[in-house]
């Protein structure tokens, strides 16, 4: 143990004493908060727009502003959503859900394109309730009312145009209904008359039935914990790939190999190098989480509501039930990889040689990525159930599928078929790497390797 | 098997169809300096990577102070390998400590005692500077002194001289006279005789992987008779000159005035009667010395002139410069 303490110690160190370690260390909150910053800057300087509407009815106005409501109301209502069986003061989310509107009508100064061009140029303004601004957009039903033209100078903000042709279908639709004898109110009456679909939960006798039977927040989070695992395992074994890939050709290269097998076992320096480079990652994504669970704490410091809603995230990742197995997979999937990633390292000379290395290396850890995208869509699909018997997916899937309530048995011969895998993986790297490290092997020989492992006599050069 | 530093019996190592070490045998007894001689190529790595346990042997036995080399008989010895390499981001100070700890020192001890070797070897500016600041040579003695850091009972030296200008190969041999004063075994190879014959007690010679020889130094010179060089002038054919007296002369590649000849001498006679033979046959003598033998004639005698051809034999006139 002592041995492989001062190999994790002197690659973690080497690792941690270099620039690159910093910048990536600072590059994610800095970015995370430029960001942030860049968002709220964009949504909040985004100007107030005034726009103008010539028709005679003033039909095509209410349904451009009821169709604006309809936006904000969603907004509302999603947040609602996410604020699931919250004890919340609903009228301040609906104040904190609800953001000034940024596209407002005003009276148009006159009636024809041509007499309007001055204001949507801007060389003359309108009055409005934000001042006195430019025309930003005029809509000009025509004559015969067959069509609705959309005036402006800029074509690239199309979110009013949008709003309106939503609102227009909604018109036309209510229109023939009307043309077909049917009355405004009755319309009304069939909006009302729409049953709306809650999603509850049949929950089993043991789980705890605080928030009742509808889908509360609580229900979710299991599932977004284990997917948020299932990236960061994904997420960390990508990373580590340029450390154990570099890190081992700089020790070839330095033909240090010999010193060190002198003075300890291969197994102690392979788990002390694959130790350090988890420590390292680990302490990369751990810097990260805390800066989001100081923000988060700060955020929730402000205002409970927000504290609520991290509780249920909270009891997920200290749920054994879940966390227990997914960390098992997460430490063999760690393991599993980074033993592949090391023996490969080490039969390379040259960074070049590496990089040949990568791209087959990408497409592998590309599959395990398609099949997190499915399981989150479809965690049940029969496809995620299969796929995570393959032992190279398991790590991610199980945990995926964890919070579907999988048999227990399928849970404990997938976790002995990973820890199987794993350990034969580790006995091939460990050949592998001797016979890079030690013996100076390149890739070119992988293939007599994997035939001589197998027990076949490689051809006679 | 007795508890010497190192027995190899009938040791072998075969890459596919090439057999690097055909059955190696010697024993390095304690408090010996032993030279590993041969030629580039000749099996002498291998074989060093077989004492140490890092190749397996596929046939015969190693043994590391009476037993198989693992952790723990390793740790009683400090090995320097062929292919330098340290970590160049870590400075002298820590690179010493650090080989010092994974051999079992404490820290406060392995610093300490990396301080004062960095000291004693002239290098105590340097302590902080990370290797890839450092000259080669100063990096290589940063690497000679993690060999001994721990103070090893045994001491093995893959080619310690080479890439070292004369000066730094003579700070080398008086760090491995040191270290046998202080009681280390020390095995080192190379193929420099010279080296071997200033520093060991006992020399090992191989071969395309065979041993060829393995004893004392008085014991590789007994196996050659004594010669003698004489210079004559340029054009005159002293072998000929020789022949019907029977004195058997080569031409030498020596530097100086006139053509060189080495002259063996039949057993019973001396430097004087080939001397003698020569006024007599009318040569026109410049230069005569008499020639004890060196290793380099003893590992021609032993395997031939093409194969000793490989072995790094300065000339004379590079021995003195390096003097």
């Amino acid at each position: 143990m002592h041995n492989i303490y001062l190999i994790f110690r002197r690659d973690f160190l080497g690792y941690v004493k270099a620039w690159g370690f910093w910048l990536s260390l600072a590059a994610v909150p800095i970015f995370l908060v430029i960001g942030a910053g860049f968002g709220y800057f964009a949504a909040s300087s985004s100007p107030v727009r005034y726009y103008a509407v010539i028709e005679p009815s003033g039909a095509i106005s209410e349904a451009i502003d009821a169709e604006f409501r309809r936006s904000e109301e969603r907004v509302i209502e999603d947040a609602m959503e996410i604020a699931g069986g919250m004890d919340a003061n609903m009228s301040e989310m609906q104040a904190a859900a609800t953001a000034p509107r940024k596209f407002i009508e005003v009276d148009a100064p006159a009636d024809s394109i041509e007499a309007l061009r001055p204001y949507l140029l801007g060389e003359k303004l309108v009055a409005g309730p934000d001042g006195d601004k430019p025309l930003f957009a005029v809509f000009l039903l025509t004559e015969d009312g067959s069509a609705l033209q959309y005036w402006s100078t800029d074509v690239n903000v199309s979110a009013l145009r949008y709003a309106a042709e939503t609102a227009m279908r909604d018109l036309g639709r209510r229109d023939a209904l009307i043309a077909a004898g049917l009355s405004a109110d009755f319309l009304k009456k069939v909006d009302e008359a729409i049953v709306p679909v809650t999603a509850f939960r049949l929950r089993s006798e043991a789980e705890p039935e605080t928030g009742g039977s509808e889908v509360t927040m609580a229900d979710k989070a299991p599932a977004m914990v284990a997917g948020a695992l299932a990236y960061f395992l994904w997420l960390m074994v990508f990373s580590i790939i340029q450390y154990l890939l570099m890190g081992t050709i700089e020790e070839r290269s330095n033909k240090i190999f010999d010193t060190l097998l002198t003075s300890v076992t291969l197994p102690e320096l392979l788990a002390g190098k694959l130790l350090a480079v988890f420590a390292v990652t680990s302490t990369m994504m751990l810097s990260w989480g805390l800066f989001a669970g100081a923000g988060s704490a700060i955020a929730a410091s402000q205002s409970p509501e927000l504290m609520e809603m991290i509780d249920p995230f909270i009891a997920a990742v200290t749920n054994p039930g879940l966390i227990i197995p997914a960390l098992i997979s997460f430490i063999l999937g760690y393991v599993l990889y980074g033993a592949i990633f090391m023996a490969l390292g080490s039969l390379c000379d040259t960074i070049q040689e590496a990089q040949t290395l990568l791209s087959p290396m990408m497409i592998l850890l590309m599959l395990p990525m398609f099949a997190i995208f499915v399981a989150f869509q479809d965690p049940g699909s029969p496809v995620i159930d299969y796929a995570s018997w393959v032992p190279l997916f398991t790590p991610f899937l199980l945990i995926l599928r964890i919070p579907q309530d999988p048999p227990l048995w399928e849970i404990l011969a997938q976790m002995a078929l990973m820890a199987m895998t794993t350990a034969l993986i580790v006995w091939g790297a460990t050949k592998v790497y001797r016979a890079g490290a030690v013996h100076g092997a390149g890739i070119g020989d992988l293939v007599g390797m994997v035939k001589s492992a197998m027990g076949m006599k490689p051809k006679a050069s | 098997m007795g508890d010497a530093p190192l027995v190899m019996s009938g040791a072998t190592k075969r890459f596919g169809a090439f057999t690097a070490v055909d059955r190696l045998s010697f024993e390095v007894p304690a408090g010996q300096i032993v030279g590993f001689l041969g030629p580039n190529g000749a099996g002498k790595s291998t074989s060093l990577r077989m004492a140490l346990g890092v190749m397996a042997p596929d046939e015969g036995e190693v043994s590391l102070f009476g037993a198989r080399p693992d952790i723990r008989n390793l740790r009683r010895v400090g090995f320097l390998p062929e292919e330098r390499g340290l970590y160049k981001k870590m400075t002298a100070r820590d690179t010493i400590t650090y080989f010092a700890r994974l051999k079992g020192m404490s820290a406060g001890e392995a610093k300490a005692r990396a301080n004062e070797l960095l000291e004693t070897a002239g290098l105590g500016k340097f302590k902080a500077s990370r290797i890839s600041k450092l000259s080669k040579g100063m990096a290589q003695k940063v690497q000679i002194l993690s060999t001994l850091a721990h103070r090893p009972d045994f001491l093995i030296l893959d080619e310690p001289f080479s890439g070292l200008d004369p000066m730094n190969q003579q700070t080398l041999e008086d760090l491995i006279r040191a270290e046998h004063q202080r009681g280390a075994t020390i095995l080192f190879s190379t193929h420099v005789m010279e080296h071997a014959e200033r520093l060991c007690d006992r020399i090992v010679m191989l071969a395309r992987g065979r041993k060829v020889f393995d004893g004392t130094l008085d014991a590789a010179y007994a196996t050659l008779g004594q010669g003698a060089r004489m210079a004559v002038e340029h054009g005159f054919d002293l072998a000929a000159a020789l022949a019907p007296k029977g004195f058997e002369a080569h031409r030498a590649a020596d530097k100086g005035p006139g053509d060189s000849w080495r002259v063996d001498l039949p057993r019973g006679l001396g430097a004087q009667d080939v001397l003698r033979a020569a006024l007599e046959a009318g040569a026109p003598v410049l230069g005569f010395q008499p020639e004890e033998a060196r290793l380099r004639d003893v590992f021609v005698a032993l395997v031939g002139e093409a194969e000793a051809a490989t072995l790094d034999v300065p000339t004379p006139a590079e021995v003195v410069e390096a003097a």
